[in-house]
């Protein structure tokens, strides 16, 4: 069966093609709300951004660029309206009230570990990195990004990409072994 | 402990590498040499192990936040509908300032430029100088008879009670020379135009000119096949 690339689906989408939108919607959807949802930590403001997203490329489908993926464009715009949202939050010092993560790891990492779970306690910590780090793993991790992707979806160097991770893994590693978790590193 | 990774430039640049390396999204040379240092450094490979424990539990936990509800892409779609859609063209023209790309609206007026004869877009750009210079002398007419005072009609903006109009559009073949010339003989002058459909209302004389005339006027401008492809009298 010929499936549509995104590229076709988007110059039919510039077009006015409602069709089309609803095909990439549904093939973008998910990644995009949990990249959204893990960076907001709410699911219908996670939601809201992404109905935002999606309708920023209905307007600006005939400025997309070919050199970029379809996925590191929408999530370009997905990172921009998210931060845009979370420092507005900050403005409000509104930021602890999402504590309750939507990991729902109700348990830290040090509980989670009493009860020999090594695999919910990473989790449990990925929860608990900055908004900074949770991105950066996220993208590399579960979007599998290339460094150049990732560079366009922050809007920061390839080499700042790759300190940032490099960081971000250590600051995992260290909550780990603060946990009782020492995987020899750091 | 003492990190023996971060203290070595050469291993710390290829230890920056491995979660690339991980998920695939590495170009060919830096894989081979992440493969040859793996072979022969056992801490190295030991950090992989950690990435790819790391890396396993992130994709669990994203996989565990579920979907958005379908009342997203209702909301997106009642959005599409309710929005009127941008002109394509104003929009790439749009993209193209903001953007400073090639592509875009210039983009596409280029491969349209680049498609036509050389002929054709002789009098191309001489029916455009053509409308540039009309458009000119249409404004200039304007501001003068602003600075002048006297009345407008409501209906009409740029035309007056006691002047007398022709409606006309121009041959496509028309050249800037052959339209100047026109005008001069006529003693005419664009006051409005061009419009969305190509027309442009000219005015042709004062009040004193009678219906009659001012038919006879548009007739003897619709002879002129070559210059214009219609005239009519127009309030």
């Amino acid at each position: 069966m010929h499936t549509e690339s995104d590229e076709d689906l988007v110059k039919r989408i510039a077009s006015g093609d409602r069709l089309a939108m609803k095909v990439l919607f549904s093939r973008h959807q998910v990644r995009v709300y949990r990249f959204v949802l893990r960076l907001v930590r709410d699911e219908t403001l996670a939601e809201d951004v992404i109905s935002d997203v999606f309708m920023d490329l209905w307007r600006q489908a005939d400025r997309f660029e070919a050199r970029a993926s379809v996925a590191t464009w929408l999530l370009a715009i997905a990172r921009n309206k998210a931060w845009s949202l979370l420092r507005k939050r900050r403005d409000a010092e509104l930021d602890e009230d999402y504590a309750s993560s939507i990991e729902d790891e109700s348990d830290g990492p040090e509980v989670v570990l009493q009860k020999q779970d090594k695999g919910r306690a990473i989790r449990a910590c990925l929860g608990r990195l900055s908004a900074e780090h949770r991105e950066v793993i996220d993208l590399v991790y579960y979007h599998e990004t290339s460094v150049e992707e990732v560079a366009r979806i922050v809007g920061i160097p390839e080499n700042t990409v790759k300190t940032r991770l490099f960081h971000a893994r250590k600051k995992l590693g260290e909550m780990l072994k603060a946990a009782g978790i020492d995987r020899g590193w750091p | 402990m003492t990190d023996s990774i971060a203290s070595d430039p050469k291993r710390r640049e290829l230890e920056e590498l491995l979660p690339f390396y991980a998920n695939g999204r590495i170009a060919e040379a830096d894989r081979a040499r992440i493969e040859a240092a793996l072979a022969s450094d056992a801490e190295l490979a030991a950090r992989l192990e950690i990435i790819r424990d790391d890396m396993a539990e992130t994709v669990l936990l994203n996989e565990h936040l579920g979907a958005p509800s379908p009342r997203v892409l209702d909301r997106l779609m009642a959005g599409i509908e309710a929005q009127p859609r941008q002109m394509p063209l104003l929009a790439r023209a749009r993209g193209d300032l903001n953007n400073g790309l090639a592509g875009g609206f210039l983009g596409w007026l280029g491969g349209l430029l680049a498609a036509q004869s050389p002929r054709r877009l002789a009098y191309a750009g001489a029916f455009a100088l053509a409308l540039i210079v009309l458009q000119g002398a249409a404004l200039t007419g304007l501001a003068l008879r602003d600075a002048g005072g006297g009345y407008q009609t409501a209906s009409a903006p740029g035309t007056r009670a006691s002047e007398r109009y022709v409606l006309l559009s121009f041959a496509p073949e028309a050249r800037a020379g052959e339209i100047a010339s026109f005008f001069k003989r006529f003693d005419a002058s664009v006051v409005d135009g061009p419009r969305a459909n190509g027309f442009f209302k000219v005015r042709v004389g004062d009040a004193s000119l009678s219906t009659a005339e001012v038919d006879a006027i548009a007739a003897r401008m619709k002879a002129e096949t070559g210059i214009v492809s219609f005239v009519a009298a127009s309030p």
